[in-house]
């Protein structure tokens, strides 16, 4: 009879803990992934159970992060925005005639999608940098859009280009007012 | 302002882990015990952390980051503990079920005697 061998550390693929360490958001990502390391107990285990934790990990921090009523004020800036786009670069017809509103609509939920993870993600001071790129993001989709399905694109370019740097300006604005809060403390 | 109102089952769960826990209540000691305490329910971890943020929130607990751990991979914990606010609601709510199996205890003295065994699920501490 030799000697036992050994105990191996056991612990889950670095690879696979690097891509569901990138989907946590980080103010929760230390104590989530170290969480899951702990509880691991072979891979499809750890597969499964960081399947059910991390959704509702992110869902909690949307919820911390998002305060719905700054929300409602940056969709409302963002259609008035788009609306002025369209009276300055005279496509006011498109809003009435072409399902405009409902158009607009499309990109405004995809600008507060993009505003709603870049709170979810990032820091409170990287946040007022982030916004404004993720109204730029969501312009870019606008371009997207037009490419692969202009039945729900906004046809004026120039209607697109000045209600987003409108809506830029002003969501900036809005967010240097009433920045949204972070109440979780990460010191030691 | 933080404001003490009423628990919700799970949370009573929860907070009671953190108190029984003392010092090492973080994740997965606190999952294990909200567990054992919620018994033949499963609870999934999940679910833990979505209610020890609302928690948070509620200033009912606090939390720090620990010193990182070998067997965590390096990472640290976040350990909780029991604010002030929080023991409160925790009493509170202790005193609305001791008022509850006592009114049931009235009625159905006999039968729960009975229960123990046969209904696993009905296992509160008994009063003295």
């Amino acid at each position: 009879m030799g000697a036992a061998p050994p105990k191996m550390e056991s612990g889950p693929p670095k690879v696979m803990e690097t891509v569901i360490g990138i989907l946590i958001p980080p103010a929760c990502r230390e104590e989530v992934l170290g969480d899951l390391h702990e509880r691991y107990d072979g891979l499809p285990r750890y597969f499964l159970e960081a399947c059910f934790t991390v959704p509702m990990v992110i869902a909690s921090r949307i919820r911390r992060t998002t305060e719905p009523g700054l929300l409602l004020l940056e969709a409302m800036v963002l259609y008035l925005s788009l609306t002025a786009g369209a009276l300055v670069s005279g496509q006011t017809h498109f809003l009435t005639e072409q399902n405009g509103y409902s158009k607009l609509a499309v990109l405004i939920a995809m600008a507060l999608l993009a505003l709603v993870l870049v709170d979810a993600y990032a820091g409170v001071a990287a946040r007022l940098i982030l916004a404004p790129a993720a109204a730029l993001g969501a312009l870019l989709f606008q371009f997207r859009l037009q490419a692969s399905n202009p039945e729900l694109a906004i046809p004026s370019f120039r209607m697109v280009l000045f209600g987003s740097l409108a809506g830029m300006l002003l969501v900036t604005a809005l967010r240097w007012l009433f920045a949204p809060g972070d109440n979780r403390t990460t010191g030691a | 302002m933080a404001k003490s109102d009423s628990l919700g089952q799970f949370e009573q769960l929860v907070l009671t882990a953190i108190l029984h826990l003392k010092d090492d209540a973080y994740g997965v000691t606190i999952h294990a015990k909200v567990e054992e305490l919620a018994r033949p329910k499963a609870a999934s971890l999940g679910a833990v952390y979505v209610t020890l943020d609302r928690l948070e929130d509620k200033g009912l607990i606090s939390s720090r980051l620990s010193d990182p751990t070998p067997e965590r991979g390096g990472r640290s914990k976040r350990c909780y503990k029991l604010e002030a606010l929080g023991e409160r609601a925790l009493q509170e709510s202790a005193a609305t079920a001791r008022r509850v199996w006592e009114a049931v205890a009235e009625e159905w003295g006999k039968e729960i005697e009975a229960w123990g065994p046969r209904r696993p699920k009905w296992n509160p501490v008994r009063p003295k």
